[in-house]
């Protein structure tokens, strides 16, 4: 099947996305300005030590901004990770003689691991629970750092902590910790513009669909924490380099707060964002050192006005104010969007069976034994009056809730132990009621997502942007293609999701309740695309209200009532039928 | 070591006592409000300043002083809706836990610009500081600690299931729109609320005052333990947050009789780490999902 | 609110860089730089010190300051604690005009910021007591009280000869001046032939002492014997320890007689014996010192300040006889400061750099710090 001719280069590399060296010369300058500035540093003393804070804090803050600002998951423990790299490399260098430039990638794992642990506790957990787990082991860790003496000396702490030879001047040390933050604010940005950046954003802005668009979900948040860890060990490392004194009054929770409020200070999306808080916020106390009790009150206000007024920090701010909108993508050539279903059996085979499916919520029969087929090439309908078990039935079949009993299967492969990823990857895309985009991207992005799907057969990221523009293209939306999606009207909004789950090239499209919302013409398009769509010969399992609908675009109709299917077959059989009429006026008609 | 168990289960009571009245205020926010208000705390450290300041500084009689405190905390619970909750109340739940903690560290230490770091003392409730009940010495203060725990949770029971208030309390807590669609002032629900949180948090205050000391920094500790407890018994139920409360104050005391003293702080935080990874619900809880 | 956010950042940072420039210099004075907690959990404390202080260099300059040159005093805020103390000593050691420094009466803060005065080779007056601070090689810091190998030797003495307990008790701070003074007193108290019955270590700045206060209370010991750090955390103990109805005769190392103790416990103290570095009634000196301080102040004074205002007095002694500010000069003529009558006692530097050889008993009765007597110790060859 020929579908993932990319674009023509020149007509690409006009989308910032496609660009792989996008960003490079920047970090190239960034460089140079970096060693310029140690050059130029002060040698000794006070302003050199609130530099150096601020730029090992601002390494530290960089892993706030991936963890929470990209993945949103809150970690109020990045001093704990500063503080885990600080010791570690401390006690490395000054206990077992190990050389500076070995301790700090070893700190940095040991980081990682205690990352990875409690990217593991949010497993099932998320939001404040979160937040309490991590809150629970900074308090812990401080608890251990204090008291366990043999091993970290106590409330003392450990000092002497040496410098890697030649590069133990203070200019040097300095080039050296800045020249690392360029890198690192480098990998951040870059990881924003890169597919795991875009899982990590989707967990973000919202879960569920994430998850029914191939992306593993609580491998994302893992990495995620992984990476703040690292990020946050490499910091602390380097500010025990820095300061040759660790204590554990350095890294409390207290410590994360201001940490957090730094993230937020600046604009936690954006690591340029997270370092201009990090100066600010280092430099701010030292000049407010004469308020002297009042500093933190000011800091804890300063907080609370941030989110009523500036939620997306200094930074945030002034990219939404000043930023355009860059230009259109333009025209070219799309190739066209494949939407053939899979090859292999021949159409009329079943795409989709379900057999005796059952969902109990307690007392409550969601879905009594329902079972029906869908034909692959077909348009399938699933109708019934409100609270009939639609939407969970789509849920279940979608893997958002296990089925008490019953099976479904996908072109003859069971899925019923598969999570919601795992059923997109083989195939399966689906649409909400509840329009649910990521509201934090663009369109693009969004449909770049659905695309991107591992089981999909186009995965490098060139490829990638192609079959997105395609599948925007096809819904009508390919100018829009890097506006934000916030920014779209609500009908729109619902054709950049279609266009997401047709960019995976699926074996089925689930369509929930794809009308909601619309208003009359904007139904009539739809069922439209809804048409052409099955011109292609898609297979799509859709759930409605609105009849015209059905009835213009449904090659088969299946019924439901109260959980139990109470109906299947052609239109015209099912909607005569006197139990489906019954189950919308509420009484039997006369025959 | 084994004489002292009963004393140490009689502190660990009183103590577990307080954590369980910070985590009841703490719970209503969440049940009315949805907010989870990493100040907390910071309502019982002010009404323990407030009753310093009246009973010590201004010489206002003991029980005047006490019940003022608290009053005077319910009407600040509104104003700390105003100014924190109340212009966050669409946005995202991160959102509104950022300007807690934000609120939790401007309060301490706006009463530290005050009154300085060192803490200071008030008299307990009664005269005599206890009596000696065969092995325990029944400390005078952790009984009139777990004497009006109990009462508040009696009296939380019985306002919550039993009046129209409570009704509405609950109604507003599970669906505003609907409440709000069936005439009941949601906005009023949730002020009452707030000033209900507060009193509640400034009552562990004055009440614990008299044994931890009153410093800007009580509050803190309380405010994260509250919010274990409540994980513990079962995020947003009433009874999960008294034995919550409970479970930390014994599990401190008797781990820093018996396993080691100055890391008594961790072993609340380590059951809290347990449960969340074994039985995230808590006790009593219900695991609350998103609806898809 | 964002243009405040943005000017205020801009404003700030002007300020900080063009801060060393609005320091007032003034060419022709003595410049002593003081780390001392102006906030923080020891803020009330920093207040007596830099009273000491002040006391000291305002009656050298009235009698026309030393070299002919007035004393002056910069103070920087260690914030109680040790990250505060390190980046205070640094912000003042960046002055190159600075002649010597006094540091900070918590060993903790002084193992902080110890390197950085090594590298600095300017002289440090220091107030803690923790042995290891004069004996690991750093020739820059002075002591300005006894250590705690001869608050151990007190502790161990007193309370076994004397008050004659054989069952002791030994609570002391996790930190540097704990360890070190629970490490002295166990072996003083081996050297005795003695195991204490209770060894039991806390971090500092605890809110509850409850479970620590049922230990020593089911252990049967009949003395306690501590080393705490925190006037505020001794206070607590104290009456947490009486609220149990635990009534153990009680002999603390000197922040139990601390004014901050003192205010804090009330009658909870009452009874319980110390040795003190500073006893208003040990000497002549010490008696004029509480004169003085209490006419100037209001307030009796305690140790918090007493260090300090000898720290002051001694180190314009040795300027003056080293006619020099050179840090060598300063060195040598600090250590050859003998027989010097402070308000803590008499000094004689040994080689260490300790002043102090010796420490007061003393009881506090119904509130007032009664002295029992002194005891002094042969000092280091």
């Amino acid at each position: 099947m020929d579908g993932a001719t990319a674009p023509p280069s020149a007509a690409l590399a006009r989308i910032p996305a496609a660009r792989w060296w996008r960003g490079l010369p920047g970090a190239l300058i960034g460089l140079a300005v970096a060693c310029a500035l140690a050059a130029i540093a002060p040698d000794q003393g006070y302003y050199l030590n609130i530099i150096m804070q601020a730029v090992t804090y601002a390494i530290g803050v960089a892993g706030l901004v991936v963890v929470l600002g990209y993945c949103g998951q809150i970690s109020l423990t990045q001093a704990g990770f500063l503080g885990i790299g600080a010791y570690v490399l401390a006690l490395m260098t000054t206990r077992l003689g190990v050389p500076f430039l070995v301790a700090v990638p070893a700190a940095m794992l040991v980081c990682g691991a205690f990352g990875l642990l409690l990217g593991f506790a949010s497993l099932r957990l998320g939001g404040h629970y979160l937040a309490m787990v991590t809150i629970s082991f900074q308090v812990i860790l401080t608890l251990v750092l204090t008291n366990w003496i043999g091993l970290t000396g106590g409330p003392d702490g450990v000092s002497g902590i040496p410098r890697p030879a030649g590069l133990a001047g203070a200019r040097a040390y300095l080039g050296l910790c800045l020249v690392l933050l360029v890198l690192v604010m480098f990998y951040a940005w870059r990881l924003k513009l890169s597919r795991l950046g875009r899982a990590m954003q989707a967990v973000r802005d919202n879960e569920i669909a994430a998850g029914t668009c191939g992306i593993h979900v609580f491998r994302t948040k893992v990495v995620a924490f992984g990476i703040s860890a690292l990020l946050g060990g490499l910091g602390g490392a380097l500010f025990a380099g820095a300061f040759s004194y660790v204590s554990p009054d350095q890294f409390t929770f207290d410590e994360s707060v201001v940490m957090l409020t730094m993230a937020l200070l600046g604009g936690v999306q954006s690591p340029f964002g997270a370092l201009l808080g990090t100066f600010a916020l280092v430099i701010l106390p030292e000049w407010l050192r004469f308020l002297k009790q009042a500093y933190l009150a000011v800091y804890g206000g300063a907080v609370i006005l941030l989110m009523i007024f500036m939620p997306e920090g200094a930074w945030g701010w002034a990219v939404h104010r000043f930023w355009r909108a860059s230009r259109p993508i333009g025209d070219w050539p799309v190739p066209p969007l494949p939407l053939l279903s899979m090859q292999g059996a021949g159409p009329g085979a079943p795409a989709l069976e379900v057999e005796n499916l059952a969902m109990h919520f307690g007392g409550v029969k969601a879905l009594d034994g329902v079972s029906f087929a869908v034909r692959r090439g077909s348009v399938h309908a699933l109708i019934g009056p409100n609270g009939s078990g639609k939407t969970t039935f789509l849920n279940v079949v979608s893997g958002l809730y296990r089925a008490t009993s019953g099976t479904v299967r996908l072109g003859g492969v069971t899925l019923d132990r598969l999570a919601p990823h795992e059923r997109t990857r083989r195939g399966m895309t689906r649409t909400y009621q509840n329009i649910r985009v990521f509201r934090g991207l663009t369109v693009l992005e969004n449909v770049m997502i659905g695309a991107e799907r591992r089981g999909n057969d186009v995965q490098e990221p060139a490829a990638v942007i192609a079959r997105a523009l395609a599948a925007l293209d096809f819904v009508g939306l390919g100018r829009e293609a890097s506006l934000p999606v916030g920014s779209l009207p609500y009908g729109h909004q619902r054709y950049v999701e279609i266009a997401r789950a047709l960019a995976g090239s699926p074996d089925i499209l689930l369509l929930d309740e794809p009308a909601a919302g619309l208003n009359s013409t904007e139904k009539q398009e739809l069922g439209l695309l809804l048409r052409r769509l099955k011109g292609h010969g898609l297979t799509i399992l859709v759930i409605e209200h609105d009849m015209k609908l059905i009835e213009a675009v449904a090659d088969h109709i299946t019924v439901l009532n109260f959980g139990k299917c109470i109906a299947d077959g052609s239109p015209r059989e099912v909607l005569s039928q006197p139990d489906v009429i019954a189950a919308y006026l509420g009484e039997p008609q006369p025959a | 070591m084994l004489a002292i168990l009963p004393q140490l289960l009689y502190t660990g009571l009183g103590i577990g006592a307080i954590y369980a009245i910070c985590s009841l205020g703490f719970v209503l926010l969440i049940r009315a409000a949805n907010v989870v208000n990493f100040a907390q705390g910071q309502f019982s450290m002010l009404g323990a300043y407030i009753m310093l300041v009246l009973l010590v500084g201004l010489g206002v009689p003991y029980w005047a002083a006490f019940l003022l405190a608290v009053v005077l905390m319910a009407a600040f619970g509104i104003l700390f809706a105003g100014a924190v909750y109340w212009p966050l109340r669409h946005r995202s739940q991160l959102t509104v836990i950022i300007s807690t903690i934000g609120a939790s560290i401007l309060l301490p230490n706006a009463v530290l610009a005050i009154y300085g770091p060192s803490p200071a003392t008030v008299p307990g409730l009664f005269a005599s500081s206890g009596f000696q009940l065969g092995p325990v010495f029944v400390d005078s203060q952790y009984l009139s600690i777990i004497v009006v725990a109990v009462l508040m949770v009696a009296l939380q029971y019985v306002v919550f299931e039993k009046t129209l208030l409570g009704k509405k309390l609950q109604a507003t807590s599970q669906d505003k729109e609907m409440a709000a669609m069936l005439g009941i002032s949601v906005v009023g629900m949730v002020l009452i609320t707030f000033a209900y949180s507060a009193a509640l948090g400034a009552l562990a205050g004055v009440l614990v005052a008299p044994v931890l000391f009153v410093s800007v920094g009580m509050g803190a500790t309380l405010a994260l333990k509250a919010f274990a407890a409540n994980i513990i018994g079962g995020y947003g139920s009433i009874p999960g947050a008294i034995i919550g409360g409970i479970v930390i104050g014994l599990a401190e005391t008797l781990g820093a009789a018996y396993i080691s003293t100055p890391y008594k702080d961790a072993f609340g935080f380590v059951i809290l780490l347990a449960v969340l990874l074994v039985r995230p619900r808590g006790i009593f809880g219900e695991l609350i999902a998103e609806k898809a | 609110m964002t243009g405040i956010t943005r000017r205020a950042a801009m404003l700030g940072t002007t300020a900080a860089l063009a801060a060393p420039a609005i320091i007032a210099r003034a060419a022709d004075t003595i410049r002593i730089g003081v780390t001392s907690p102006e906030t923080g959990a020891a803020a009330e404390s920093g207040q007596y010190m830099r009273d000491g202080i002040n006391l000291a260099v305002a009656a050298v300059n009235a009698k026309g300051g030393v070299l002919g040159r007035q004393i002056e005093t910069i103070v920087a805020d260690d914030q109680t604690t040790n990250p505060g103390a390190v980046l205070a000593f640094s912000k003042l050691a960046s002055d190159p005009s600075m002649v010597a420094f006094i540091g900070s009466i918590r060993s903790t803060q002084v193992q902080a910021m110890a390197p950085s005065v090594l590298k600095t080779a300017k002289p440090m007056m220091i107030g803690g007591t923790d042995p290891k601070l004069t004996h690991q090689g750093n020739r820059w810091l002075f002591r300005c009280r006894p250590n705690d190998t001869y608050s151990a030797k007190t502790i161990a003495s007193y309370g076994v000869h004397t008050l004659g307990h054989k069952k002791i008790a030994l609570i002391a701070s996790t930190d540097a001046f704990g360890t070190g003074g629970r490490d002295a007193l166990t072996a003083e108290l081996k050297a005795l032939g003695i195991t204490p019955v209770l060894t039991i270590g806390y971090a500092n700045q605890q809110a509850d002492f409850t479970p620590v206060v049922l230990r020593i209370r089911s252990s049967g010991a009949d003395l306690i014997t501590s080393y705490f750090t925190y006037e505020t955390d001794l206070g607590v103990f104290a009456r947490q320890l009486r609220q149990l109805g635990v009534r153990t005769q009680w002999l603390g190392s000197p922040s139990i007689v601390d004014t901050a103790a003192l205010e804090l416990a009330g009658p909870a103290l009452y009874g319980t014996y110390g040795v003190a570095d500073y006893a208003v009634d040990a000497s002549p000196e010490s008696k004029a010192y509480a004169a003085d301080f209490q006419k100037h102040f209001g307030k009796v004074p305690d140790n918090q300040s007493s260090w300090a205002f000898d720290a002051i007095n001694i180190l314009a002694i040795a300027i003056g006889n080293a006619k020099s500010t050179d840090p060598e000069a300063v060195r040598t003529a600090i250590l050859s400061v003998q027989g010097y009558k402070g308000a803590e006692g008499e000094y004689d530097f040994d080689q260490n750099g300790d002043g102090l050889h010796g420490y007061s008993v003393v009881q506090n009765q119904a509130g007032k710090i009664n002295f029992i007597k002194y005891v002094e110790f042969p000092k280091p060859s």
